[in-house]
């Protein structure tokens, strides 16, 4: 009988292309690491959807356009709550608070060779207005509008810009605002302007580029993939220390964990707490973390009147969550336990154990249902997104909730869904994170607590108390004489007392403020960020 | 023979021809109205389930924080307070033309979106087919060859396993030990981050553009990324393939000309190869296809643990951002790859099957 197997000569090929797959396996076989000359990162990038100031309101875009579009002034690097001059030399207040005088710096060139000046600067944030995007708010708020926007922010030469105000706003917080959301990034208007479509102002065109000023530039951005940012040789001020920074696309923590422990990125930032936990004791990098003024939160709606419209019953809810256990375990690395809407470093805010005085305790919640008309508790539903944390604090919350008669549906959607319902008021409770984007009580107190117009056709969706159908004169009120008091000691105290009353009959639950957290291997220097900026021009190696 | 006779051979030749070319642009004809067609219900399903999931697109472009008189005007921008008809019609009117629209997601045209994300996918499913189909046919074979001996159990657990094990963890694993730990292959991506600059991408297909650059080292380099997930990948298609083949075989192996082969003297080797398998060549052409399709699908899963940019992660970022535009665009593609593939398919069963001639 003949041999059943294959002969030779037909496992030949199989072996050869096997012994070539493999000699090619081991000649690869090296030892990573990332340029000398460049910052490697691996992020999740994927909300990335457009480069326009006017219009981004992404983390991930902040930080770039903040690292490629100068502002006009920036935050101290060292306390985010102090401003320094950045494309503003200086600036001067009117006695009266209301006009400020910027002095801009002369001379410097956008990528296309123009000259900057302050006639760009003015139209630059002349535009942000009169599109009306989110980032629109930052300056409305403070009395421009499109009507006035061209009397208010005026270029009388070429290196002054002049804004005037409708009241005596403290000019640190107007100065942290225009920092902090972009509205004031010098453009290129002439490079803008000639590539408007339909009287966009330059909006579509801005989706895949940054006509700006900035130690870096955005280079190449492959949407899902990666974006590389390029050192600007011709930059006014001192000079990147690095020639390039690219951001790799990585939504896998686990991935970016194993990238940046083989030393294939710089740092990785998006990784869960258990891996950050692990990776604390790694010699090969360090655990670089900061507080940032997001809280996560559980939100109530109180406009179509059920439990949650009565004040006790929003309180029990805040004793029904385990801030400490969830401290310890689901938010270790991710966030500390914060009740006030004032974050931890804002001016104004109360400290840690004022602004957190809240703890697990079903028996006082038990006893604020009773008060409330609900001994034997209720049913409702809470919705949320796909956060990391989300369903494990939702769950937490579930479990104590049940235990005094409070029984919560859980319902978990897709990020989009949940910012739908909760803008139209079609929901019950919704936790959800808040950013601020100033270092300052009045950053939330404008957003979570005062509510000018709360009628439904007001659609003031914008707002986050608005979408609760919270809405309190007295607290409008006192939100008011807190921003004009132009007295620090006074406004603290305004504000503490408004603290207090929102944590007792707010309509959201504040549970937690995050950190931003990221793993920096030990070759990458001078790793330089707060909560509201990360400055990628230090970094060296 | 007359002239008379011949005249009418020759025109008799001539309509036949006539007949036969006839036959064949009508069968060409009613290929292209099937595709059409197909193409077209493809589109109106996506199109209109897409229009009732509850994602918003308008929120995707400008985000939650936006006021209302911006959303209004982006609302009617992207023309969504038009009547559902109409803005499929509008749609079908520009897809006519080729064009896609733009993604709301990268702000970008989906036509050109998708010429970047899909040659990623591309390379990596050809990668993955050719190590299922040089792995899986011979593994079913064999197993086929020696069904029952502990070879054939190999094949069988490995297969179960390949089944069984999701690609997430398999891929996670699969980095964990053969990159983090061994330092055997690239990490996530399509190369490593010191060649990324120098690569000018081409033709979309790395190896094939880092071979085209003659730079030995920079082409090692995207083998050595590629190789992993293709690999992964390329196991789930061993496991369907194998099993296929194993159980075609079978069927084979117990009919009466491979008994009567055997008995006139022919290996067992050239009896298998040669006659069994030459039979159950257009079923396996069938299995080997479809996989192939799927693979073309994106696997979304080992896209994301490999940060691979392919087409199924991009579908699926589109379709959880309500990006409609982009979600039908890459919808009809895969229509295209499966009426393409489907095409190629019959093609091949003319080619192995003498009857289907």
């Amino acid at each position: 009988m003949s041999d059943h197997r294959p002969s030779p000569t037909a496992r030949r090929p199989f072996a050869r292309l096997g012994l070539a797959c493999c000699l090619m396996l081991a000649s690869t076989a090296i030892q990573a690491a990332t340029p000398k000359t460049a910052l490697v990162m691996a992020w999740n990038i994927d909300a990335i959807s457009t480069f326009d100031p006017a219009q981004v309101g992404e983390v991930v875009t902040n930080e770039l356009l903040q690292n490629t579009c100068d502002s006009l002034v920036d935050f101290d690097p060292a306390d985010e709550r102090k401003m320094i001059p950045l494309f503003a030399e200086s600036w001067t207040v009117s006695p009266d608070r209301k006009t400020i005088t910027f002095k801009l710096r002369s001379g410097a060139k956008f990528p296309s060779g123009n000259i900057a000046t302050a006639q760009d600067l003015a139209l630059s944030m002349q535009r942000v207005v009169k599109l009306g995007f989110g980032n629109a708010t930052t300056l409305t708020e403070y009395g421009f509008a499109k009507d006035n926007v061209e009397q208010r922010i005026v270029a009388p030469d070429d290196t002054t810009l002049v804004l005037t105000f409708d009241k005596a706003y403290p000019t640190t917080l107007v100065l942290q605002a225009i920092a902090a959301n972009r509205v004031s990034a010098i453009m290129d208007m002439k490079t803008v302007m000639a590539n408007q479509q339909n009287g966009d102002l330059g909006n579509k065109y801005l989706a895949t580029h940054t006509e700006c000023i900035g130690p870096y530039r955005l280079a190449q951005w492959n949407a899902g993939e990666s974006v590389l940012l390029q050192a600007n040789d011709n930059y006014w001020g001192q000079k990147p220390t690095l020639k390039r920074v690219l951001i790799k696309h990585v939504s896998e923590s686990g991935t970016q964990r194993l990238m940046v422990g083989q030393g294939d990125v710089d740092v990785a930032r998006d990784l869960t707490p258990e891996d950050l936990k692990d990776l604390e004791s790694s010699k090969d990098m360090s655990i670089a973390k900061v507080l940032r003024p997001q809280l996560y939160l559980w939100t109530f709606n109180l406009a179509e009147g059920g439990p949650f419209a009565n004040e006790k019953v929003r309180l029990a809810m805040r004793y029904l969550v385990d801030y400490e256990g969830l401290g310890k375990t689901v938010m270790a690395n991710l966030g500390v336990p914060r009740a006030s809407f004032a974050q931890l470093g804002a001016v104004g805010a109360l400290d840690e154990k004022q602004g957190q005085p809240f703890k697990l305790d079903l028996d006082k919640a038990k006893a604020l249902l009773t008060e409330a008309g609900y001994p034997d508790g209720f049913t409702a539903k809470l919705i949320f997104g796909t956060l990391q944390h989300a369903a494990p604090i939702a769950q937490s919350v579930q479990q104590n909730a049940a235990k005094v008669g409070v029984n919560l549906t859980l319902e978990r959607m897709a990020n989009a869904q949940l910012f739908a319902k909760v803008r139209g008021r079609e929901f019950q409770s919704a936790m959800q994170a808040w950013q601020t984007s100033v270092p300052d009580a009045h950053g939330n107190a404008s957003r979570l607590v005062y509510n000018p117009d709360n009628r439904p056709e007001a659609k003031l969706t914008q707002i986050p108390v608005w979408r609760t159908g919270f809405q309190s004169k007295e607290l409008n009120e006192k939100v008011d004489a807190a921003l004009l008091e132009p007295d620090a000691a006074k406004r603290d105290a305004l504000y503490a007392e408004l603290q207090n009353e929102v944590m007792a009959k707010g309509p959201m639950a504040i549970m937690f403020q995050m950190y931003n957290t990221a793993a920096v291997r030990n070759d990458l220097k001078n790793w330089t960020w707060n909560g509201f900026r990360t400055y990628y021009a230090p970094a060296a190696k | 023979m007359t002239d008379v006779a011949i005249t009418a051979s020759r025109r008799s030749r001539t309509s036949d021809r006539k007949r036969k070319l006839v036959t064949l642009g009508l069968a060409v004809g009613r290929t292209l109205l099937s595709v059409a067609a197909t193409l077209l219900g493809l589109t109106a399903l996506t199109f209109f389930i897409g229009r009732l999931l509850p994602l918003d697109p308008v929120i995707a472009v400008l985000g939650p924080n936006t006021t209302h008189d911006a959303y209004v005007a982006m609302y009617k921008q992207l023309g969504l307070d038009q009547p559902l008809w109409k803005q499929f019609v509008a749609y079908l009117g520009h897809l006519v033309q080729l064009d896609f629209g733009s993604a709301l997601t990268t702000g970008k045209p989906v036509a050109s979106d998708i010429a970047r994300v899909f040659p990623a996918t591309l390379e990596l499913a050809s990668v993955a087919i050719v190590i299922g189909t040089g792995l899986g046919i011979p593994a079913g074979v064999l197993s086929a060859m020696y069904r029952g001996s502990p070879l054939d159990h190999i094949v069988r657990f490995v297969g179960l396993l390949g089944y069984s094990t999701p690609h997430f963890w398999l891929g996670l694993m699969g980095l964990a030990l053969f990159y983090a730990t061994l330092g055997l292959v690239g990490g996530p991506g399509r190369i490593d981050v010191m060649y990324e600059l120098d690569l000018e991408p081409r033709t979309g297909f790395y190896l094939i553009d880092a071979a085209l650059t003659g730079d030995g080292a920079l082409f090692r380099d995207v083998f050595s990324h590629i190789v992993l997930p293709g690999s992964i990948l390329g196991f789930g298609a061993i496991t369907y393939i194998s099993r296929m083949t194993r159980s075609f075989m079978i069927e084979q192996l117990s009919q009466e000309y491979v008994v009567t082969a055997r008995v006139k003297g022919l290996s067992w080797a050239r009896t298998v190869w040669v006659h069994a398998f030459r039979n159950v060549a257009v079923q396996v052409v069938t299995v080997v296809v479809l996989s192939y399709a799927f693979l073309l699908e994106g696997a979304v899963l080992t896209e994301t643990v490999f940060a691979w940019p392919g087409f199924g992660r991009y579908l699926t970022n589109a379709l959880l951002a309500g990006d409609m535009n982009a979600v039908v665009g890459c919808t009809i593609l895969i229509g295209v790859i499966f009426v393409g593939l489907n095409l190629v398919c019959d093609l091949l069963y003319r080619i192995f099957d003498p009857r289907t001639r």
